[in-house]
Parts: structure tokens; C-alpha cells; sequence
């Protein structure tokens, strides 16, 4: 009976991948603005300090592929930090947010870092935002030398605006098609625990429905994706070939 | 006029001529011929019009015909002309060039070419015959005519026979269509009666045929409803739609027209049906909430709490649905609940005791000995599960749309009512669901407090799962297990912490000091007990500063009563450790005092008392503790006033005088008393000034043990300003004639500071003012 297969719209609704994120960046770098202008396309006034750590989500599509992205937003306060540090068990990204028109913000960073590498999964994709790019008159970190310190740090980096909505997608984007190319390449499995990522139904229901064959949907995707590959690298740093000037 | 062209000038048929060099017209001989002259005559006169042409042309027909020559050319001729008449030159493109040389003979006619022909002759004979030629011919037409009618007639008579015969037959079947047609009549009416009926019955049916789609269930609709092997899907949904509004328009028909047989059975029909569809969407459900309430379970052991449960659409369609028959949907989702819950305390277990599969993430309990991150990654984990669980439940119940973006750790209102029906729904699942886990969670969070000795490391403990209590009552709600758990676990913690403070006090108070020792500093046991308290204060102190640069939009959460009681926590914490503090400074001082009379216990408990105020001073919430530490303090300087005043009255001696003064009988000199008789005066003058030139004058050896040098000089002016007050009251006494001293200027004019208040008070570094 034909009708009864109708659910296939269903899968419209699911995903292929779920991953993990966690916020992180000194308190006012705009980390909650940046992740309300992700998830509601606008910006949050009068935001009020996040208190530990806050949870949204947002299903996103890249390629093919839909994404289910759990954000983990943390207060950035010191006083947090020994409760932030439980979050980044089992993250698949971390965006780590500063602010271009805080230099101290930026100063910081290396401690982020650190706890990130140290407490994360060893694949974690790291994202360095500078974000308030839109106060440029007080800038007080060159686009240049955060790149540098992205380059030297293997993380890439982007700048954004949580006001303007200028490039706000981009680093959880960019985040998840790292995330991605490391699933591709072999070096991140979901199955495993712990890695942040998971198949959604979507994907399972591939691998179920049908056969191996099918779920090759993901090397096969490879092929096309050198194009998208290409793309990244313009966000990758020290691999940019514009960037000499 | 000789000249050929009979149509000169004007047509083109003139210029067209030469063209046509192959007419045949005999031009030379017209000019003689009388007959020609006549016909030009005759045509010059005007016999073009169409009867004498006609009548010429029947003429030349008539001798035409006895003429072999020619003949044929005429009629040829003739035609051709009778056309280009009426036509325009430009006619037919083959025949354009003919026609200019037949062009030619229209006019002339064949007579013309006859008459070239045959010899004048023949026209005489023709002129003189003509009536008899005509008539001859005309009685041979007629004999012709004659016999043909002859024929005719004949013929006419055998019709008129046939005509009659038909007229008999027609006449005939007439009437025997007549008979007919009567015999029809009935027939007829007959059939159209029935048409008529079958009409009417035909829209009866249609009527019916509606009526029965619209109020009853195809037996497929029937089977999409009841039986186990549809699952539910869209046709079992579109089918329910229908018996729905079946009943719906059913109910609004009875409204109209009363209850019905065919309406009550209907309304029967389709409860059963939908009845039996509640029912299967439970079985449904249940099910479903069976396998799906494993999650990731039964793909592979995961410990993370974010296990990607989906509602799949249909999932939703039939919560929604169920939500009709709440009791059913009730017990669905306790099964729900149920699987849940096992889950998770299986998955949470396994998170805490043996990590991922592959030893990644690692078990939660590898940092039971860092009882923080142990509690923080325990909470963490929950925290997380909690988030899962919201938006699954939210999924499941269609909330997820618009909810999508927004922060599960974020303020939200727990009043019932005021959320919607789904709203609560899902809290009330979520909570179910994740309250099962307040169990392992309190076992380990209450082993850990409780062995916890660091009153710090329980103040930080009890801080976090404030913390967590917090962000957990807004997620599920205060009522909720969980909330109500980690208050438990909170309070527990924060009682730890207390206990832990108190039995520090406990401890101090226990402290003997030193009799041997003769320091004026705290005591290291206070030292120590004091550090603890200024730990515990800066935790607090940079809480509250995160607190208040957070804008005050919490209240609604109803934390202004947590706020109070954090403040109310602060009291307690600063009267438990203060209070043993100040009790073990002043009464084992008061002690040591007794049996060490010469071990200064005032200056001992001053410095201990603003010891204990310094560590209060950064902290604005401490103020009230400070106050009265304040108070104290003040009392104790007073004191310490009075005595260092006695001290100085003491080394000065002019002690002896004021006592002189005071103890006098009244009337008596003050001269005449042994202590004040004037040499006596002038020899306690002269040490007075001795005492003067001396270092003590601007320093106290005693005061100078002081810890705070403030206090120093503030208790010696304060004494040095009596003092100066107590010489001036000598030296009015010793002016006064009652007091009966001769000379009593030069006699105090005699020492420094010669009577003069105003030098004294230069001497000791005063100001003039309150003289
Ligand atoms: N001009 C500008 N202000 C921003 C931007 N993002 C955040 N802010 C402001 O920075 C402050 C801190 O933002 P918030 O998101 O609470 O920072 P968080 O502590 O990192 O979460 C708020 O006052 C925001 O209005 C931005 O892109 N541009
Ligand atoms: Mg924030």
C-alpha cells in the first residue's frame, strides 16, 4: 500500500548530524549576542550576563547535509569558569569569542585555548571570532595579528558582528564543515562517544534503509566537496594564498 | 475618313495594335464596301446597345450556319468579345494579346469578314429572304416544339396517374399514422411518467451518495482506523479527520432536525471507529515509546547525555491527537517515562563509573577526588541530559518550531495556567524523566560534602549546586524532583559548610594564650581563623560583584528571596567566625590580664579588635558586622584615653594638685592644703616641666604597641588635650585670691609653661581652638 511510505517528507525534518558546540571567550566579547543572532537572526539588547552556562540549538544545512548544532553558551566571569570547564567534555567545536575593541579580550585568549585542548575531545574544531567588527573605529586588535595568532595556534579565524549580522553564520558554518572533512578523512568517528558528533536519524536511516552503498553518499560527496574544500581554506589561515597582503 | 482605325485615338487598344501583327482583319478592302460603310453608319449611329447587338448576333448566327468559312472564328469570336466586354484589359494574362486582335471584330462583328468572304450576293439574298428564312425556320422550331411537347404531355399524364396512385397510398398511411399515433399516446405519457421517475430517483441516489460519503467511512477509511496492520501514517490520519467532522456535521444536523435514527447510528458508528483509532494510536504510541525511549542505547553504549532522540512527524500527529484522550496519552507517556528514565540512570551510570566505549569520554568518577570538578562534571551532565530532554519532549509535543532558538538555561515562568497545556506537558515529562537521576546524584554529591573538612572547599561546593539549583529551577520548574533534590543536596552542602565553620570556632575558642608571651599581636590560632573567613569573603565578594553587574532582570524568577538568604548567609558566616574570634581576644585576654597584670591587655584586645575590623573593611556587605566591631573598638579607645590620661596626670604629678583640688574642704585655700602649699605646687610645676623637655611629650611607649599608629596619636591628643585642660584648671585655681597664694603668677610664671595655656598647647602640638 503505496500511501503508507508517504512519511518520506519525514526525513525533511531530521538530520544527518548532530554536533556539539561550546561559546567560550572572556565575559562582554558579545558571545550571547553572537549565538542569539545565530539562532534568531537578530541582535539581543540589553543582553544580560549569561549565568553559567545557557543551551540553544539550531538545525543548519551544508551541502546535503543537515546539521543539528547544540550550542552550549558560557558566562565568561572567572567565578564560572570551574562550571564551564564540565562542558567542553564531548564538544565537536568550540567557538572562541573576543572582542576587537578589547584588547585584554584578545590577551586572554591563550588561557581558552589551553583549557579547551586540555579538557576537549582531541579533535576538537576551534574557531576564533573577533567579533564587534562593526566598532571598527575602536579597534584595538588588528585583523592581521589575530590571524597570526590563529595561524600559530591551528584555529581558524573570521571576524563578525552579533549587531549587523555581519558574517554570524560563518564560524559555526565553517566549524561544522571542519568537523565534516575530519569525519571524511577518518579521523573523527561518531559512532565513537566523546567526539561531539553524532548521526542524526536522517543518516541512520540511510545506513538502515539501504545498503553500505548508499551511506558512501558521504565519500561520494567527497568528490563535489573539492570545491567546497577550496572554499574553506580561504578561512583556514596559512593556507590563504590572498592573504600575503 | 478612309483611314482604318474605326476606334481612333484614345484606347489603347490603338497603341496596342501594331503589337498584335498577327490580325487577321482585312483592313484594305473596307473602304469600299458599301456594306461596310453601311454597318460603320449603322454602329456609328448608336446600335451598340445590347438588343440590336444581340439581335445582329442571332442574325449572323442564322446565316453564319449556312457559311462553312468562318463560322467557327465567329462564335469563337463572338464569345471571346462577349467576355473582354465586360472585363478590364488587364483579364487573364494568357489571353491579353488575342484579345487586342479580337478586339478588332467585336466591333466589325462577323458579318464584316462574311462579307469579305462571300460575294455581295449572298447579303442580297439574305435581304430579300430574311422573313421567309426567318419564318421558315420558325415553323420548323415550332413543328419541333410541337412534337416535344407531344412527348411531354405524355409524360405529364403517366405522372399525373403516378401522383394519383400516391396521393391514395399517402392518404392512407396517414390515417394509419393517425391509428398510430393514438395507440401512442399512452405509450408515451407512460414513458415519460417513468422518466420523471427515474429522474427524481436518480437524484434521491446522487443525494443519498452524498450523504453517505459525507457520513460514513469507506470500508478502506474503516480499515485505516481499526486494523493492526495499517500503522498509522496519513491515510489513518485523513480517515479519523473524517470521522471527526462526520460526527461534527452529524452532531449539527441532530441540532436541527432532532435525533434521527440514521444520525444517532451514525454518531454510534463513528465513536466505535474513532474509539477504536485512540486506541490504536496508543498501542501506537506505546509502542514507539518503547524502543524510541532507549535512544542511543540500543545503537551503542553512549554516555553522553545528548543522545539524539527525534520525533519522527507521525510520532507528533498522533501525540497531538492522543491529546484528545488524555488518560490515554497519560499512560503512553508513562511508558515513555519509563524507558526514559531507565535509560538515562543507565546512561548516566555509565558516564560516571566506566566513560565511552572506548574508554573516551573517561568515567566522571576518575575525579572523585577533586570533589568540585567530580561535582561540577556530574551537574554539567545532568544539565545537558536536561536540555535533551526538553527539546525532545518539546519536539514531540510541536513546541519545537518556535521554540528552536531559544535558551533552555534562559528565565522561564513555571506558573500553571499560564503556560499552555503542552507546555505543561512537557515539563511535567521532563521533569519525570530526569528525576530518577536525583538518586545516584545526591548519593555521590551528600559522600562527597560530608567528607569535606575545608569549610572553603563546602562553601564551594554548596556554591555550585546553588548555582545548578538555580539554573535547573529554571529549566524544569521549582517543584520539580530534580530542582527539589539539588535544593536538598544545596542546603545539605551549605550545612556542611556551617558546621565546618563552627567547628573551627569551636576549635578557637579552645586556644589558651600564651602567658609567657608577651606580644600584643592577635594570636596565630586568630590569624589562621581569620584567613579562612577572608577566603570565604572574596568568594562572596566576587559572586556578588558578577551579581551586580548583571541587570536586575531576574527577579521574576523569584531569587530575590535567594539573594536575601545569600545575604543572610553572609551574616551567619561572619557572626560564626567573628564571634569566637572576639570571645577568645577578650575574655582570654581579661584572663591573662588577671595573672599577668603587666601584660597590656587593653592595647592586646585593641589590636586584635581592629585586626578583625581590617578584615571586614574591603567588603560592603560585612558593614554591619564592621559597625559593631566599630562600636567596640570605640568603647576600647575611650578607655584606653581615660587610662593613658591618668598615666600622664600620673608622670606630669600633677596629679597630686588635682587631687588637692578635688578633695579640699570648700571655703578652705587651696594653699592652706599640705599637697598644694606653695612650695609643693612649685616643685610639682618644675617636674611638670621636666616632663616637658622629655621624649613622652610627642610619643607614648605604651600607645606605640599599638598595631594601628592612628590610634596612637588620636588616644595621646585626646589625653594630652585633657591634660592641658586639667593645667589650665590649676592655673585659674592658683590665680583665684581665694586660694590665698601670694604672688601666684610669679609662682607659675616660675616653670615652663608659665601659666600660659595657649604655649602649652603649642608644646603638645594642639590647636588653639577649645580653649
Ligand atoms: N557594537 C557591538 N556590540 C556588541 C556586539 N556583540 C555584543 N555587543 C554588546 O556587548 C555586550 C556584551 O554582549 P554579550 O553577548 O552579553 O557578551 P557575553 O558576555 O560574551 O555573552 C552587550 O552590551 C552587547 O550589546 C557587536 O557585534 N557589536
Ligand atoms: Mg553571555
Amino acid at each position: 500500500m503505496a500511501d503508507y511510505d508517504a512519511d518520506a517528507t519525514e526525513l525533511l525534518e531530521t538530520y544527518d548530524f548532530l554536533m556539539k558546540y561550546i561559546i567560550i571567550g572572556e565575559a562582554g566579547t558579545g558571545k550571547s549576542c553572537l549565538l542569539h543572532q545565530f539562532t534568531h537572526n537578530s541582535f539581543k539588547d540589553h543582553s544580560q550576563h549569561t549565568i553559567g552556562v545557557e543551551f540553544s540549538s539550531r538545525t543548519v544545512k551544508l551541502g546535503e547535509k543537515r546539521i543539528k548544532l547544540q550550542l552550549w553558551d558560557t558566562a565568561g566571569q572567572e567565578r564560572f569558569r570551574s562550571v564551564t570547564r564540565s562542558y567542553y567534555r564531548g564538544a565537536a567545536g568550540a567557538i572562541l569569542v573576543y572582542d576587537i575593541t578589547n584588547r585584554q579580550s584578545f590577551q586572554n585568549l591563550d588561557r581558552w585555548l589551553t583549557d579547551a585542548r586540555a579538557l576537549a575531545s582531541s579533535n576538537l574544531v576551534v574557531v576564533l571570532v573577533g567579533n564587534k567588527s562593526d566598532r571598527e573605529d575602536e579597534r584595538e586588535v588588528e585583523w592581521a595579528e589575530a590571524s597570526r595568532w590563529a595561524a600559530e595556534n591551528n584555529v581558524h579565524f573570521l571576524e563578525t558582528s552579533s549587531l549587523t549580522g555581519d558574517n554570524v553564520e560563518a564560524p559555526f558554518l565553517l566549524c561544522a564543515r571542519s568537523v565534516l572533512l575530519s569525519i571524511e578523512s577518518g579521523s573523527l568517528d561518531p559512532d565513537k562517544a566523546g567526539s561531539g558528533v553524532s548521526y542524526g536519524d536522517r543518516a541512520l536511516r540511510r545506513v538502515n534503509s539501504s545498503s553500505r552503498l548508499s551511506f558512501g553518499s558521504l565519500s561520494y560527496g567527497r568528490r563535489k566537496k573539492a570545491t567546497s574544500k577550496l572554499r574553506l581554506k580561504d578561512y583556514v589561515p596559512g593556507t590563504s594564498n590572498s592573504k600575503c597582503c | 475618313m478612309t483611314s482604318p482605325p474605326p476606334r481612333p485615338s484614345t484606347s489603347p487598344l490603338v497603341s496596342r495594335k501594331p503589337v498584335s501583327g498577327s490580325s487577321p482583319s482585312p483592313s484594305p478592302s473596307q473602304g469600299r464596301n458599301p456594306v461596310s460603310l453601311r454597318l460603320y453608319k449603322v454602329l456609328g449611329a448608336g446600335f451598340e446597345d445590347e438588343p440590336t447587338k444581340e439581335a445582329l448576333r442571332t442574325l449572323s448566327e442564322l446565316y453564319g450556319a449556312t457559311t462553312a468559312n468562318g463560322t467557327r472564328a465567329t462564335l469563337v469570336n463572338g464569345k471571346a468579345t462577349k467576355e473582354d466586354h465586360q472585363d478590364d484589359f488587364d483579364s487573364d494574362d494568357g489571353d491579353s494579346e488575342e484579345d487586342t486582335s479580337e478586339e478588332r471584330k467585336l466591333s466589325l462583328g462577323p458579318f464584316l469578314s462574311d462579307e469579305v468572304v462571300a460575294p455581295t450576293g449572298a447579303a442580297a439574298h439574305a435581304r430579300k429572304n430574311l422573313k421567309r428564312d426567318i419564318d421558315v425556320k420558325l415553323a420548323g422550331s415550332s413543328r419541333k416544339f410541337l412534337s416535344a411537347l407531344g412527348g411531354v404531355d405524355q409524360k405529364l399524364d403517366a405522372l399525373q396517374e403516378h401522383i394519383t396512385t400516391m396521393r391514395a397510398q399517402c392518404d392512407q398511411a396517414h390515417s394509419q399514422l393517425q391509428t398510430t399515433n393514438d395507440a401512442c399516446k399512452s405509450l408515451l405519457d407512460q414513458a415519460g411518467n417513468l422518466r420523471q421517475e427515474r429522474d427524481t430517483v436518480a437524484s434521491q441516489q446522487s443525494i443519498l451518495n452524498l450523504f453517505l460519503a459525507r457520513f460514513t467511512l469507506t470500508s478502506e477509511e474503516v480499515t485505516a482506523l481499526t486494523s493492526r496492520d495499517v500503522p498509522p501514517g496519513k491515510r489513518f490520519f485523513a480517515a479519523m479527520d473524517k470521522a471527526v467532522k462526520i460526527r461534527e456535521d452529524c452532531r449539527v444536523l441532530m441540532s436541527v432536525d432532532g435525533p434521527t435514527k440514521a444520525g444517532l447510528d451514525i454518531m454510534t458508528a463513528t465513536s466505535s471507529n474513532l474509539e477504536q483509532a485512540y486506541d490504536k494510536i496508543f498501542r501506537y504510541l506505546t509502542s514507539e515509546f518503547q524502543t524510541l525511549g532507549r535512544g542511543n542505547r540500543d545503537r551503542e553504549r553512549s554516555v553522553d547525555p545528548d543522545a539524539n532522540l527525534e520525533a519522527s512527524p507521525t510520532l507528533k500527529e498522533a501525540v497531538r491527537r492522543l491529546r484528545d484522550r488524555p488518560e490515554l496519552l497519560s499512560d503512553a507517556l508513562a511508558v515513555l517515562s519509563q524507558t526514559r528514565q531507565s535509560t538515562l540512570l543507565a546512561t548516566f551510570l555509565d558516564a560516571l563509573t566506566r566513560g565511552g566505549p572506548s574508554g573516551l569520554p573517561r568515567p566522571i568518577e576518575l575525579h572523585a577526588h577533586d570533589p568540585l570538578r567530580y561535582i561540577g562534571d556530574m551537574l554539567a551532565w545532568l544539565h545537558q541530559a536536561i536540555a535533551a530532554e526538553r527539546e525532545f519532549m518539546e519536539s514531540l509535543f510541536g513546541l519545537g518550531r518556535e521554540g528552536a532558538g531559544r535558551m533552555i538555561g534562559s528565565v522561564r515562568k513555571f506558573e500553571k495556567g499560564r503556560m499552555g497545556e503542552a507546555e505543561e506537558w512537557v515539563g511535567d515529562m521532563v521533569d519525570k524523566n530526569v528525576g530518577k537521576l536525583s538518586g545516584p546524584l545526591k548519593l555521590r554529591v551528600q559522600q562527597t560534602v560530608r567528607s569535606q573538612e575545608s569549610p572553603i572547599l563546602a562553601n564551594k561546593i554548596a556554591n555550585l549546586l546553588k548555582f545548578y539549583e538555580l539554573t535547573v529551577r529554571r529549566t524544569i520548574g521549582e517543584e520539580a524532583a530534580l530542582s527539589e533534590a539539588l535544593r536538598e543536596m544545596s542546603d545539605v552542602s551549605n550545612k556542611v559548610f556551617f558546621d565546618a565553620l563552627e567547628a573551627q570556632g569551636r576549635a578557637l575558642l579552645r586556644v589558651i594564650l600564651d602567658l609567657n608571651d608577651a606580644a600584643l599581636a592577635p594570636p596565630a590560632p586568630v590569624q589562621d581563623h581569620m584567613q579562612a573567613l577572608r577566603d570565604i569573603l572574596s568568594m562572596y565578594d566576587s559572586s556578588r560583584l558578577d551579581d551586580s553587574s548583571a541587570p536586575e532582570a531576574e527577579e521574576p524568577v523569584g531569587n530575590g528571596a535567594a539573594e536575601s538568604s545569600a545575604d543572610y548567609g553572609v551574616e551567619r558566616v561572619l557572626d560564626v567566625m567573628i564571634d569566637p574570634a572576639l570571645e577568645v581576644c577578650l575574655t582570654a585576654a581579661e584572663e591573662k590580664k588577671r595573672i599577668r597584670p603587666t601584660w597590656d591587655g587593653p592595647v592586646f584586645v585593641l589590636n586584635c579588635l581592629t585586626y578583625l575590623q581590617d578584615v571586614l573593611e574591603p567588603y560592603a556587605f560585612a558593614s554591619t558586622k564592621r559597625e559593631s566591631l566599630n562600636a567596640m573598638i570605640e568603647t576600647r579607645v575611650n578607655q584606653l584615653a581615660e587610662e593613658h590620661y591618668q598615666d600622664l596626670l600620673k608622670d606630669t604629678g600633677l596629679n597630686v594638685i588635682v587631687a588637692a583640688i578635688e578633695s579640699k574642704p570648700a571655703g578652705e585655700p587651696l594653699s592652706h592644703v599640705d599637697t598644694a602649699q606653695p612650695h609643693e605646687l612649685s616643685a610639682v610645676l618644675q617636674k611638670f616641666s621636666t616632663w616637658l623637655s622629655g621624649l613622652e611629650v610627642m610619643h607614648s611607649p605604651r600607645l606605640a604597641r599599638l598595631a594601628v599608629q592612628r590610634l596612637h596619636s588620636q588616644i595621646h591628643q585626646t589625653a594630652l588635650a585633657r591634660l592641658a585642660r586639667t593645667y589650665q584648671s590649676i592655673c585659674e585655681e592658683v590665680r583665684k585670691p581665694e586660694n590665698r597664694y601670694e604672688a601666684a603668677s610669679t609662682l607659675l610664671g616660675g616653670q615652663r609653661p608659665f601659666g600660659q595655656i595657649h604655649l602649652l598647647r603649642q608644646i603638645f602640638g594642639l590647636g588653639d581652638e577649645d580653649m
